[in-house]
Parts: C-alpha cells; sequence; structure tokens
C-alpha cells in the first residue's frame, strides 16, 4: 500500500494526462476540473461483497418491477402499498411512457445505488441514481494506472478485477439492443460528465452520437455517416435527461435531443438506456417505500436498509420533523448532485424557522433523515493520513442477469467538517477493492 | 468504415489543421525568434505578413510572448492549440485515449508555461515532441483507414497552406501536395476537382509556383 502512497502524484498526474476531469458550471461559466484522486482504497472483503452483491440486487430487481408496473397496471397502487398521489406528484413521473414496454422489460440497466457504511458497520442505502449515473470511469481508469504504478500491491492481495466494467455494460446493451449498433448519447463535451460518456463509448465499443447525429425515419433509429450512408441504432445508452430527449414528447422548446424518438422506442424498434420515466423510482421520497416494494414484488425482506427517513407528505412524519429540524438532514428530492442537503444542525434559529415554514408549504418535496454517523476512511493530505467521510456509489447492471460490479466509487469529503462528498461540491474519489478472497 | 458523422468528419479535418498549424508555426517562430536575439529586432513583423495575421504586438518582447501564450489572441499558439483540443476532446472513441493524451499534455505544456517562458525554443520543445508522438500514435493506433484519412487531409492541406506562405521551396511543396492529394482521394470527403487540378499544374511549375502563388492559395481554399 506503500507504493501506492509514494506515487499519489505520478498516479494523479497520469489522470491529467488522460483528460480524467469533470465539468462544472460556475458563474455560467464552464470548468473542467481533475477529479482528486485518493490512493488509499476502500477495501470490501469478499463476504461483505456477497452481502452487498444480494442487497443491491435485490434492490434494483424490485425497483425494475416496481417500474414496469407503474408505467403499466400499477398494481401496487391499487393495493395501498405506495399512495397514488405520491407517485403521480413525482417529478420523475411520465405520463409519456405509460403502456411502453421497454426491450427485455428492463427500465434501470445501469443503477447507482449510493450507500454509507455507519460506524454500527452496517450499510444503509442512501438513495437510488436510476436515470444516468455516472462515475464508473473514475475507478475503472484508476486501477489501470494504479496498477502501473504499484504493480507489487496488486500481486500481494487479491483484489477482483473491475476493468471489466466496459465489457459489462457491452453486454448489457447487446441484451437489449433490438438491432444495429449501441450508441452512447451525449449531449455535448460541455457536459459536466463528458470525460466518462466518450471514455465508456470507447471502451465499450460503442459509438459517442450527439443528438444531431441521429435522425428517425420509416420508425427507426439511425446514425448519420458523412457522405450520406446511415446506420441503423439498436441501443441508446443516453446521458442526457429525459426531457432533452425527444421535442416531439417532452420540451417543444429545446433545441437537443432527437425529433421523434420516443415513436421508435415506443414501438419497440430501439433500447433506450436507462429507460426514460426511471425518475419515478429514483425520488428521494419514493426511497421511503423501497423496501415495501422489495417485500411485495418478491416476497423477500430487504437485505439493505434504508437510512432512518420521514416523509414530510405524511402528517405524523412532518410533525416528527418539525421538532427535530435541528438533527435531522433535510433533503430537497427534486435536486441531485448534493444540492438541496440541509443539516439542520448547521442552521440558525432564524433559518430552522424558514425552512420549517417551506416544509409545511411544500411537504411534497422534502423528505428528512437522522444523520448516519457513517465511518470515516483515511486519506493523504500531504505527509499524513487524515480520517474523511466517503460514501460509495455501487453499479449494479440489469441485463440477462442482474450483476454488481465487483468495485464502485468511493467519493470524500475534502473538508473535514463535512458529510458532502459530491465531486461539484469539491469531493475527491478513491478506488473500490474487492478482495476476491 | 466505422461509424464517422458529417460533424466527426468535420473535427477530425480540423483537428488535423489545427495541430498542424500549431507544430509548422511553432517551429517557424523558433526560426523567427532565433533571428531576434542578436539580429533583426523586427523579424516579428515579416512573420505576421507572412502566415497573413495582423501584427498586434508592437515590439519583439511583447510578441514572443503574446503569440505563444495569450489565450485572447486567436491567432496565438495557444488559442490554435485549444481549437485542436477541442475537436480532439470529442474523438476519443475514434482516436483513443492514449492517443488523446498527447494532445492533452501539448496543451497543459503551453498552460503551464503561461507566459513564464524566458526560453521558449527550449521549454516548448516538449510540445513539438508530443504533437509529433500524436502523429505517430495516430498512426499505429487509429484502426480505421477513413478516420486517419480525413484527419491527414486537414494536416497536410493546413501544411500545404503554411508552407505556400512561407514560401518554401518547390520541392517541398510538391511533396506535400503529393501527400495531400493522397488522402483526399481515399477520404470519401467531397471535393471541387477542378481546384485540384489547378493546383495540381501550378505546383508542377517547379520554383515558378511561387509566381502564380495568391492562384495557388485560392484554389486550395476552395477546393471543398
Amino acid at each position: 500500500m506503500f507504493e501506492l502512497v509514494d506515487h499519489t502524484e505520478d498516479i494523479n498526474r497520469l489522470l491529467a494526462r488522460y483528460g480524467v476531469k469533470f465539468g462544472i458550471y460556475k458563474n455560467n461559466e464552464f470548468h473542467e476540473q481533475l477529479f482528486p484522486f485518493d490512493p488509499l482504497p476502500r477495501i470490501i472483503s469478499a463476504e461483505e461483497f456477497e452481502f452487498l452483491d444480494r442487497g443491491l440486487s435485490q434492490r434494483v430487481r424490485a425497483l425494475n418491477l416496481f417500474l414496469a408496473d407503474i408505467y403499466s397496471d400499477k398494481k401496487i397502487i391499487k393495493d395501498g402499498v405506495i399512495p397514488e398521489d405520491f407517485v403521480y406528484s413525482s417529478k420523475g413521473y411520465l405520463p409519456q411512457c405509460e403502456g411502453i414496454v421497454p426491450p427485455g422489460r428492463i427500465y434501470s440497466h445501469i443503477s447507482g445505488i449510493d450507500l454509507v457504511q455507519g460506524k454500527d458497520r452496517n450499510w444503509y442505502i442512501l438513495e437510488d441514481n436510476l436515470r444516468i449515473p455516472s462515475g464508473a470511469s473514475y475507478p475503472m481508469i484508476a486501477r489501470e494506472l494504479t496498477r502501473r504504478a504499484a504493480p507489487s500491491t496488486f500481486s500481494r492481495i487479491h483484489i477482483s478485477d473491475n476493468r471489466n466494467y466496459a465489457a459489462m455494460l457491452k453486454e448489457t446493451l447487446d441484451y437489449v439492443n433490438t438491432g444495429g449498433i449501441n450508441v452512447v448519447l451525449t449531449p455535448g463535451r460541455y457536459n459536466a460528465a463528458f470525460f466518462e460518456h466518450s471514455y465508456l463509448a470507447e471502451r465499450s465499443g460503442a459509438v459517442l452520437s450527439m443528438p444531431q447525429d441521429l435522425f428517425v425515419e420509416d420508425n427507426k433509429l439511425y446514425y448519420r455517416q458523412y457522405g450520406g450512408k446511415k446506420l441503423q441504432v439498436g441501443a441508446v445508452y443516453r446521458r442526457l435527461s429525459d426531457e432533452y430527449l425527444d421535442p416531439l414528447t417532452f420540451l417543444p422548446e429545446s433545441l437537443i435531443g432527437v425529433p421523434g424518438l420516443m415513436d421508435v422506442y415506443r414501438k419497440g424498434n430501439v433500447a433506450i438506456v436507462n429507460a426514460p420515466g426511471n425518475g419515478v423510482a429514483d425520488d428521494k421520497g419514493i426511497y421511503y417505500f423501497v423496501p415495501h416494494m422489495i417485500k411485495y414484488y418478491l416476497g423477500e425482506e430487504a437485505v439493505l436498509r434504508n437510512a432512518p427517513t420521514y416523509l414530510a407528505f405524511y402528517e405524523k412524519d412532518r410533525n416528527f420533523i418539525l421538532e427535530h429540524l435541528n438533527r435531522l438532514v433535510v433533503k430537497d428530492v427534486s435536486e441531485a448532485g448534493g444540492y438541496g442537503v440541509i443539516f439542520g444542525s448547521e442552521l440558525t434559529k432564524e433559518k430552522l424557522e424558514d425552512l420549517a415554514e417551506v416544509i409545511r408549504t411544500e411537504p411534497r418535496r422534502f423528505i428528512a433523515q437522522e444523520v448516519i454517523d457513517f465511518i470515516d476512511l483515511g486519506i493523504v493530505e500531504g505527509d499524513h493520513e487524515v480520517p474523511r467521510k466517503a460514501d460509495l456509489r455501487a453499479f449494479v447492471l440489469a441485463g440477462e442477469k442482474t450483476r454488481v460490479w465487483p468495485s464502485g466509487l468511493t467519493r470524500f469529503s475534502r473538508n473535514p467538517d463535512s458529510f458532502v462528498v459530491n465531486s461539484s461540491q469539491g469531493g475527491g474519489f478513491k478506488d473500490t477493492w474487492v478482495l476476491s478472497r | 468504415m466505422g461509424a464517422i458523422s458529417i460533424e466527426k468528419a468535420d473535427r477530425l479535418f480540423w483537428l488535423g489543421r489545427y495541430t498542424e498549424r500549431v507544430l509548422t508555426t511553432l517551429i517557424t517562430y523558433f526560426d523567427f525568434y532565433d533571428e531576434m536575439i542578436d539580429g533583426d529586432e523586427e523579424a516579428y513583423r515579416t512573420f505576421c505578413d507572412k502566415i497573413a495575421i495582423p501584427d498586434i504586438y508592437g515590439s519583439k518582447e511583447n510578441f514572443q510572448q503574446r503569440y505563444l501564450f495569450d489565450q485572447e489572441d486567436p491567432n496565438s499558439i495557444i488559442s490554435n492549440m485549444e481549437r485542436a483540443f477541442d475537436n480532439a476532446v470529442v474523438m476519443r472513441g475514434e482516436l483513443g485515449t492514449y492517443t488523446l493524451a498527447y494532445i492533452q499534455m501539448a496543451l497543459d505544456v503551453l498552460k503551464g508555461e503561461g507566459g513564464r517562458t524566458d526560453a521558449p525554443a527550449y521549454d516548448l520543445q516538449q510540445v513539438i515532441d508530443y504533437l509529433n508522438a500524436f502523429w505517430g500514435c495516430m498512426d499505429d493506433q487509429v484502426e480505421d483507414e477513413v478516420c486517419r484519412n480525413i484527419i491527414k487531409c486537414g494536416k497536410y492541406l493546413e501544411r500545404l497552406d503554411l508552407y505556400m506562405r512561407l514560401g518554401y521551396p518547390a520541392k517541398a511543396v510538391e511533396k506535400e501536395f503529393s501527400k495531400f492529394v493522397n488522402r483526399l482521394h481515399r477520404s470519401g470527403l467531397s471535393y471541387r476537382k477542378e481546384d485540384e487540378e489547378r493546383l495540381a499544374e501550378i505546383v508542377a511549375l517547379g520554383d515558378g509556383w511561387k509566381d502564380r502563388g495568391e492562384e495557388a492559395l485560392e484554389a486550395l481554399w476552395s477546393i471543398f
């Protein structure tokens, strides 16, 4: 492990060389930043990973069944497990997706599930990301480089190879492909995760495409080649939000997107990965109901726990939240990327009162959670190792089978007083080692 | 042939042009810089005139720094390198991460120097090395022949343009023209045959091409 620490600068230099960056908008200007890498990995034992694997696969299977149900029969609503209003008032619920059966009946092909490990050693799910979760490319390329920097570490310690992510992604895309090439659809180079889009396209052999490269003809989707030729597209790994996918279905004023794409999808002539409309299942409010879904669809108890969560939507929970606001973390369900996360303990009395008022006025907008005292991981700062809060984004890929990638993105806060680990908030990342024995 | 969209073909072509522009103008800059050390202090004016950029510099010192590092100057080396990078970064799938890295590193050297160098021909040698490594890596790693032909079409068109402006000898111009045409024919890009023929006729004049230099450049610019 010392070899890795000794090579911290070299590894970060190599990451810069290969353009491992993320974009951020500040004052309406786009800036690209290096994603600071810490060489000390998060280590997960084989037994622990086996447990996580069971819990994460179970969760994603249930979420996929939920999505299939919500956009068809809605049995879970009819059976009173999830309140109707709760689903239909979700911003992520898209009526335009009603009745669509995606190829392979899979909705969330690539799920990014955020977890933390509490000081009680229990793992808690913080949130599900079923739309366009990003981050797999960072540990993937970091592993490539750390193996170069510290070969003896990797021959001494038995670590599952995580460089198979692109192959897993390709298998996932191929499984739902309706005939034609796979493309990674990116909004363009000024997207925060553009590095990842281009890297995953390269590694999985998919064609990186901008919306203007694609067009619809005779209910099929094509990639427009120069010289007038065209190639049929069978699977679109889209990295742009639902509302920008197709201006004819969603935002008519949008200048990006592929006109007619949703019609092709509706007819089953192309797979969209992940399916549009998944936002209803990764809504921070719906999160509360995931253990109920697991019981309902699979007849099993949830293997992995949610963080204790209260829904301001319910009067009883709302009263609890308002009474204990100063010790809870409040999340705006419409925000992502670490935005809209408010720690009650950090607010003045006046600000707490303001927040309470907003919660009373817009209860559906907020959830509140107990602050999990999650374990610190060591990071290298100068010549020292210092403890910092870190979470884990696990990636679960659903194709013929639902599989958990034996790695994940461990994000950490660089601020000693902060629980917020998002890259957009200044966090860094670590590799995640899953021991193979 | 791989899947290359119209936009990607355009990106490849301009990646070739900007990369070559940085390479050739940087090498030429070194020659003029050398001249300005203890010779003609105003040699930069000739440089600007030859490559047809406005002389906004006013002094040798200003030129030496701004032409290299001024990101606000659209003709500076760093601005052209930025444009090369902008075109390259969206082509990771076609070029490959290892090839793309040389463009990133060339840009990083320029940004790292940031106008502080007082020995540019020494400090910026790395930029030339990285760009040459880029071309070598590209030849070795990029499997798609059409992709290679388009990018080289851009490269040789730019080189021919610069060589003509800089008044290179007939042999050098003829050689670059031959390379350009070779790639042009295999690129699948649509072009004006009559301009190619006009260029061929002028280049065939040997040293006499300079008498019809303007016409040659016009033909080159209107070939696409």
